[in-house]
Parts: structure tokens; C-alpha cells; sequence
């Protein structure tokens, strides 16, 4: 397929955009999303002016020589973490640099990259709980506090997940997990089982804890994207707040 | 001080990094460098913390050697940095310190005592002021690397050398 240069400019303008959303919703830091973006224009000849903000992206191109340019906007959806997609785009954005990848290899790759496989459900479900076990113990806590934790995670990453998969507000989706993380570790607390229930409490809800958008908005700030700093923090201040109502619910409800 | 406990809190603290990274679907070929990194600056901190250094340094430490490994598993297994430093550093996140913070603003909120409130308004400080800088440290020292890599960023590197390379064939 030859594209006409308005045709061509049209298509690249897509990609770019949907790289630079896709990065945005996996959660990449912003320099990391202009760069990519910046990268990809410039091997294709192109010049590109890009502004980000958390939920649209803005982009124009343009060549010099041939002084065409060409605007478009994007809305970007809500963010859930794919490092695999991260992964992915970061090298196909050096294939194209390196290998001349024309436009339509991109545009499969995209597709590709966006129906990535995730890991299996139980096994993220294994392995996230083995994790809530292990902060546990690295807390202090013993063999018993350790099940009560596993289990507390377990179940409250799945309530998780099927919250997520019905489309709730994701606030809702981390209150409602960090309620019931905390009413499953609680109760441990209130019938005194084990030595040191209190631990199983406290580590029972650290899967929620919004480490990306934390570290990404001081990453941010960091590079002088204060805007997206500061709507990043306040996005991971939200999270926090929701997983301590979650464990506020508990605690008024057992009284501990 | 009691070695044998930290011989085994590595472990726990590559399962916290893996967990995480499984969470974050991390490509598979990235799983076990995760553990490993965990592990290290974990490990790291619990040891400065023995030796009896403050608990922000100590994080500080751990973190900035996870940023620095992880430029070197950038490398090696030819993904952005940042996938292997995010996951491993957040076992090192102030959980316990947190939760604290968050159990002690619920407790003011119900505290008529005058006493009973100045010394649950302490703790809460102490604890909540103790979480926000071991997390400000833990990202300081996690992007500290990759900072000062930004300029000719792990790739870019290789890139210039293979250019110069066939320039010369």
C-alpha cells in the first residue's frame, strides 16, 4: 500500500497518538512517553510537538521540508499497569529506528502488543498472596500470621479483579478489596489468633499500596512535568485514602 | 545481632518483589533478575538498619543500589530499567509505619482526653512524617540512576556504538 504524503502524515499521526496513550495507560512516567513519541516521529522525518496531560493527549507534526503539518487529539482510558506493554513499545520504538519499519509493521505490532497475554489468573493470585505472606513475615510475623495474611490477600485481589472486570469506579474497586483484605485479617485480630494478629492486619492490604503513581509522579515532578506530578500524586493520594477507609470500615466494625 | 533471621529475609523479600511483578505482568524473561534485585537492596537496607543507621538513609541505600542494578539487568535483558527497579523496591514501601499513621488519625478522631490526644498526635506525626520521607527516599534513590542516565539512555549507547561499527566495515 503507497500512502499519498497527507495520507502517510495522517496514519503516523495515529500511531504516534496511540503509542504515547497506550504508554500513558500502562504507566509510564511522562518523559518516557515524549520521548517515545519524539523518537518514533523523527525516524520518520518528522517533527513532534506533543502535549500530555492525564487523560488527553495532544499531538502536531510536521516536516520541514515539505511544510506539512497535521494536528490531532487522543483521550487516553483509565490506567491499568502492563509493564509487558512498556517492554514492548520501548523495543519496538528501537526496531523502528534501527530497522526501517514501515508503518503498517507498526501499526500490527500495536495491535499486537495490545492483546498481550496476561499471566494466568490463579498464578497472579498465588503469587501476590505469597507476596502479602512474605511482607509478613519480613514484618515480623510468625507461620500463622502468615496463612491469615496469604488468605487476606488471596481473597481480596480477587474481589479485586472481579470488581474490576464489572467496571466499577476504581476507587470503589480498591475500598471494596482493602474492605474485605481487612474484615478477613480483622477477624484474626478480634478472636486473638496467633501472636502478633496485628501484623497479618497491617500487611494484609500492601498489594493495593499505589507505588507506580507514587514513584512516577516524583519522576515527574523531578523532570519538571510538575502538572503531571501533581495530578499523579493526587491520583495515588485518592488510592491511599481509599485503602484506608477500607481498613477504617473494619476497624469500627470489630472495634480493634 | 541475629544473622540467621536475615539469611532468611531475603527470600521474603525476592517472593514482595516477584508478587508485585506479577501483578505489574512484567514480561516472563524479567521474573527471576526481579527476585534477585528485591532480594539485594532489601537485604542492604536490613543490614544498614542493623548497623544501627537511620531508617530514611537505610532506604535510601537499598533503593539506590536497586537503581543501579537495574540499569545493569536494562542491559542484559534488553527492557527499560524502570521494570525491574519499581517492583523490587516496593517491598522496602514503610507499610508498617503507614498503617500506624492511618490507625492513629482513627483513634484522634474518637479521643476526648486532652493527654491521651497530645501523645497519639505524636506518634501519628512521628509515624506519618517517618512514611513520607522513607518514600520520597525509596523513589529518590530508585531514580537517582536512571537520572543521571537520561542523557544517553541504555540503548543509545549500544546504538552509537554499532553505528560507529558500520561506518568503519
Amino acid at each position: 500500500m503507497v500512502l499519498s504524503e497527507k495520507g502517510k502524515i495522517n496514519e503516523l499521526c495515529k500511531i504516534l497518538l496511540e503509542i504515547g496513550a497506550l504508554l500513558m495507560e500502562v504507566g509510564a512516567n511522562t518523559f518516557r512517553i515524549r520521548a517515545t513519541v519524539m523518537r518514533v516521529a523523527s525516524a520518520y522525518g518528522y517533527h513532534a510537538e506533543l502535549l500530555i496531560t492525564h487523560r488527553a493527549l495532544m499531538l502536531t507534526i510536521y516536516n520541514e521540508e515539505s511544510n506539512h503539518f497535521f494536528s490531532r487529539l487522543m483521550q487516553t482510558s483509565p490506567q491499568h499497569v502492563n509493564f509487558r506493554i512498556v517492554s514492548g513499545i520501548s523495543r519496538m520504538s528501537w526496531h523502528i529506528v534501527e530497522e526501517k519499519w514501515s508503518l503498517e509493521m507498526v501499526r500490527k505490532e500495536i495491535d499486537r502488543l495490545k492483546s498481550v497475554s496476561h499471566y494466568p489468573r490463579i498464578v497472579s493470585l498465588f503469587m501476590v498472596a505469597l507476596a502479602g505472606a512474605s511482607f509478613c513475615r519480613i514484618f515480623g510475623g510468625g507461620a500463622i500470621e502468615m496463612i491469615i495474611a496469604f488468605v487476606a490477600t488471596f481473597i481480596g485481589l480477587f474481589v479485586r479483579q472481579e470488581a474490576v472486570k464489572r467496571a466499577f469506579n476504581p476507587y470503589l474497586c480498591i475500598f471494596s478489596a482493602a474492605f474485605i483484605s481487612a474484615m478477613i485479617s480483622g477477624a484474626s485480630v478480634y478472636w486473638h489468633i496467633g501472636n502478633k494478629p496485628e501484623y497479618a492486619f497491617a500487611t494484609s492490604v500492601l498489594y493495593l499500596i499505589p507505588g507506580i503513581p507514587l514513584i512516577n509522579s516524583l519522576l515527574d515532578f523531578l523532570d519538571g512535568n510538575i502538572m503531571n506530578g501533581v495530578v499523579r500524586g493526587i491520583n495515588g493520594l485518592i488510592i491511599a485514602f481509599s485503602i484506608a477507609l477500607g481498613l477504617l470500615g473494619a476497624i469500627l466494625i470489630y472495634n480493634i | 545481632m541475629e544473622w540467621s533471621v536475615l539469611w532468611e529475609d531475603w527470600i521474603w523479600l525476592g517472593f514482595a518483589a516477584t508478587g508485585f511483578a506479577i501483578l505489574f505482568n512484567v514480561p516472563y524473561r524479567t521474573l527471576w533478575l526481579i527476585f534477585i534485585l528485591g532480594a539485594l537492596g532489601g537485604t542492604l537496607k536490613l543490614l544498614l538498619l542493623q548497623q544501627g543507621v537511620n531508617i530514611v538513609l537505610s532506604s535510601f541505600v537499598g533503593a539506590l543500589l536497586i537503581g543501579i542494578l537495574s540499569i545493569q539487568a536494562a542491559h542484559f535483558r534488553h527492557a527499560p530499567s524502570f521494570i525491574f527497579a519499581i517492583p523490587a523496591v516496593i517491598p522496602m514501601v514503610p507499610g508498617a509505619f503507614t498503617y500506624r499513621m492511618m490507625l492513629g488519625i482513627i483513634h484522634l478522631t474518637g479521643e476526648n482526653d486532652n493527654t491521651i490526644f497530645l501523645q497519639l498526635l505524636q506518634e501519628t506525626v512521628d509515624n506519618g512524617l517517618k512514611a513520607f520521607f522513607v518514600l520520597s527516599a525509596l523513589s529518590l534513590g530508585v531514580s537517582t540512576p536512571m537520572l543521571l542516565n537520561r542523557h544517553n539512555s541504555t540503548k543509545e549507547i549500544k546504538r552509537i556504538k554499532q553505528i560507529t561499527e558500520n561506518l568503519s566495515e
